[in-house]
């Protein structure tokens, strides 16, 4: 029988090569949207790396005007006076790179041999408990650290993985950007926002001697706190920089923000695939009722000489089950391409689901398409159809 | 061979009730090549359709190669036909997406032979006929007397009881029309098919062995 539908196809090449040829580039855009699709969902399902409920952020900028003794101290009274609100659990700082801040410094060096390139984040010793981080291996940064001989560092997972894999490197020292001791290892920084693809990060004690600026405090708030409390901490900040140039802002608010940028664009893409999907849907649909109702001599006929009202349900719908089945076949070899040829530098995987996801959504549409003309063509007497034309 | 007891068939639309058939009884027995005649729109397809278990009668018992009908959905009615049953039209009915001996072949593949014994078997079929050297032209491609011998060369395909006609020869002329006439009363002596042949000629219902004649959806006597 599929034989029989494959003759039926090709004897009316002509007609089928524009359903073909539709259904072969709806393929293709399925195929791209899903695939971004995919690669999007992927990362937001990798662990963010910190909490943002109940925290907020505070951008007082940076205070170079200040000598780096009056600046310690400035902070010290802040972290102080903050810590005495009520309705504040824990005070943290950090530098310039804050979650959803747009800022990134990254560094690379070569490390007995290894290029090591990661970006970093400088931050004070609450930071991680503040943000509730989760530490993998190792311990968080102690005030102690901030004179400790070495420098401490703690890098991510992802770090971890790529440079030293299998390695147990706690108390190791590194080199970047000057000799690093790991104490400790960190699941995951997206500090971009949940949509941020997982890369190599490390955080850095701030030690004061240096040129770090901490120019952000992080809030761990009660969950009774509400927006009115955002007045009781301006009001504190106020009182203790002695100017008003800063800026509150609410970690789930950011992330929401963040997270709409790449929101919008997946709904909008795949709303046009759903559009698609329904012009698609509705075209073939008229082109199968159409063509379905010119061959009702033939439906007539297949009746009298033997088919079944399933058998010519089956027929209908296979014949355009196996058009649509070979316009997906061309289109995989194209779309297969992308991954063979690593023509993007993305994971594999991302485009083969995107291949067997947009083959199933068009097999069912079609289906669908197809399914009803051909009951209808079932139900057609096959003495009327005979007698037509 | 087929038995047809009180058959009414009624026709009900939303204006008009048309009584197409009105109480036929008919017999006919196996090797019989009957003819009916009589004017247009009197039920010869209709009665041909009934006999051929394409319609159902209103009323009346239907009695064909020994089997009573009784249900007319489903896969065994298809079968049934598939395997006792040839039908041949006026107007052809061949598929003009595929060739001539796929349109032979046609049958078999609803009754699942194999695609080389259904090659051997239709090649034979077109043989018969006298069209072997046509197989693999289209339908658009033939004469109409060349499309009535491929239509009968795909209801003898699968080696029918019982062969049904409806106007075989009405858009033949005379000497394609006496062609095809020649193959039927050949396949009725030689394998003694059974033939129900609807007509209009005279001439060709003289052929045959027994005329039935139609008036307004009943026998004339
Ligand atoms: N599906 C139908 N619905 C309603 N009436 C029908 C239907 N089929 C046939 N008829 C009516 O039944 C009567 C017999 O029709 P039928 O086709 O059997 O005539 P016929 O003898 O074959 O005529 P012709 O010589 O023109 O082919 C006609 O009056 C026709 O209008
Ligand atoms: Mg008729």
């Amino acid at each position: 029988m599929i034989k029989h539908i494959f003759k039926l196809i090709w004897n009316k090449k002509g007609a089928n090569f524009l359903v073909l040829l539709e259904i072969f580039l709806a393929f293709l855009v399925l195929f791209a949207v899903l695939s971004f699709v995919f690669y999007n969902l992927d990362r937001l399902s990798n662990p963010l790396g910190f909490e943002i409920e109940n925290r907020k952020y505070v951008l007082f900028g940076d205070l170079e005007e200040m000598d780096s003794l009056t600046r310690v101290q400035s902070l010290d009274l802040m972290k102080r006076s903050l810590e005495d609100l009520d309705l504040v659990e824990q005070v943290a700082f950090s530098n310039d790179v804050r979650p959803f801040g747009g800022s990134n410094y990254c560094h690379g060096n070569d490390d007995m041999g290894y290029h090591i390139e990661a970006c970093y984040g400088v931050v004070d010793h609450n930071f991680i408990e503040t943000n509730g981080m989760n530490i993998i291996a190792g311990r968080g940064f102690l005030e102690e650290d901030v004179t400790a001989a070495f420098e401490p560092i703690i890098p991510n997972k992802h770090f971890m993985d790529e440079f030293y894999p299998g390695q147990d490197m706690i108390d190791s020292i590194i080199q970047f950007q000057g000799e690093k001791q790991i104490i400790g290892v960190i699941e995951a920084y997206k500090y971009n926002g949940e949509f941020e693809e997982s890369d190599n990060r490390a955080l850095l004690l701030d030690r004061s001697e240096d040129d770090y600026v901490l120019t952000t405090a992080f809030l761990k708030l009660d969950p009774s706190a509400d927006i009115s409390f955002e007045e009781e901490i301006s009001n504190t900040v106020q009182s203790v920089l002695k100017t008003s140039s800063f800026v509150i802002q609410d970690a789930p608010l950011l992330s929401k923000r963040a997270n709409l940028e790449t929101w919008i664009p997946m709904v909008a893409l795949l709303s046009i695939c759903a559009f698609l999907c329904i012009n698609i849907a509705l075209g073939l649909f008229g082109v199968l009722s159409y063509s379905i109702s010119k061959r009702k001599g033939e439906v007539g006929l297949r009746r009298a000489i033997g088919a079944s009202g399933s058998s010519i349900i089956q027929q209908f719908t296979m014949e355009i089950v196996l058009l649509a089945s070979l316009a997906i076949l061309a289109g995989i070899l194209f779309a297969a391409q992308v991954p063979i040829l690593d023509l993007i530098d993305v994971e594999d995987n991302i485009f083969y689901r995107g291949i067997i996801y947009a083959a199933i959504i068009i097999l069912v549409v079609v289906t669908l398409c197809a399914l009803y003309p051909s009951i209808q063509a079932s139900r057609i007497h096959p003495a009327t159809a005979l007698h037509e034309d | 061979m087929i038995e047809l007891q009180n058959v009414n068939k009624v026709y009900r639309t939303k204006t008009i009730e048309t009584t197409a058939l009105n109480d036929i009884n008919l017999s006919v027995p196996a090797g019989e090549f009957l003819s009916i005649m009589g004017p247009s729109g009197c039920g010869k397809s209709t009665l041909l359709n009934i006999i051929g278990l394409l319609d159902e009668p209103s009323n009346g018992s239907v009695n064909i190669a020994g089997t009573s009908v009784t249900s007319y959905n489903g896969k065994k009615i298809a079968s049934f036909r598939n395997e006792k049953l040839g039908f041949i039209f006026q107007s052809f009915h061949l598929i003009p997406d595929l060739s001539v001996v796929d349109n032979v072949e046609l049958p078999l593949l609803y009754r699942k032979v194999g695609s080389k014994q259904r090659r051997m078997m239709a090649e034979a079929a077109l043989e018969s006929v006298g069209l072997k050297n046509r197989m693999s032209h289209y339908p658009n491609q033939l004469s109409g007397g060349q499309k009535q011998r491929v239509a009968i060369a795909r209801a003898i395909v699968g080696n029918p009881d019982i062969i049904l006609a409806d106007e075989p020869t009405g858009n033949l002329d005379s000497v394609m029309g006496n062609e095809v006439m020649d193959i039927l009363t050949g396949l009725n002596s030689n394998n003694n098919t059974t033939i129900v042949m609807v007509t209009h000629d005279e001439n060709m219902a003289k052929k045959t062995h027994k005329l039935m004649r139609l008036y307004d959806g009943a026998q004339v006597k």
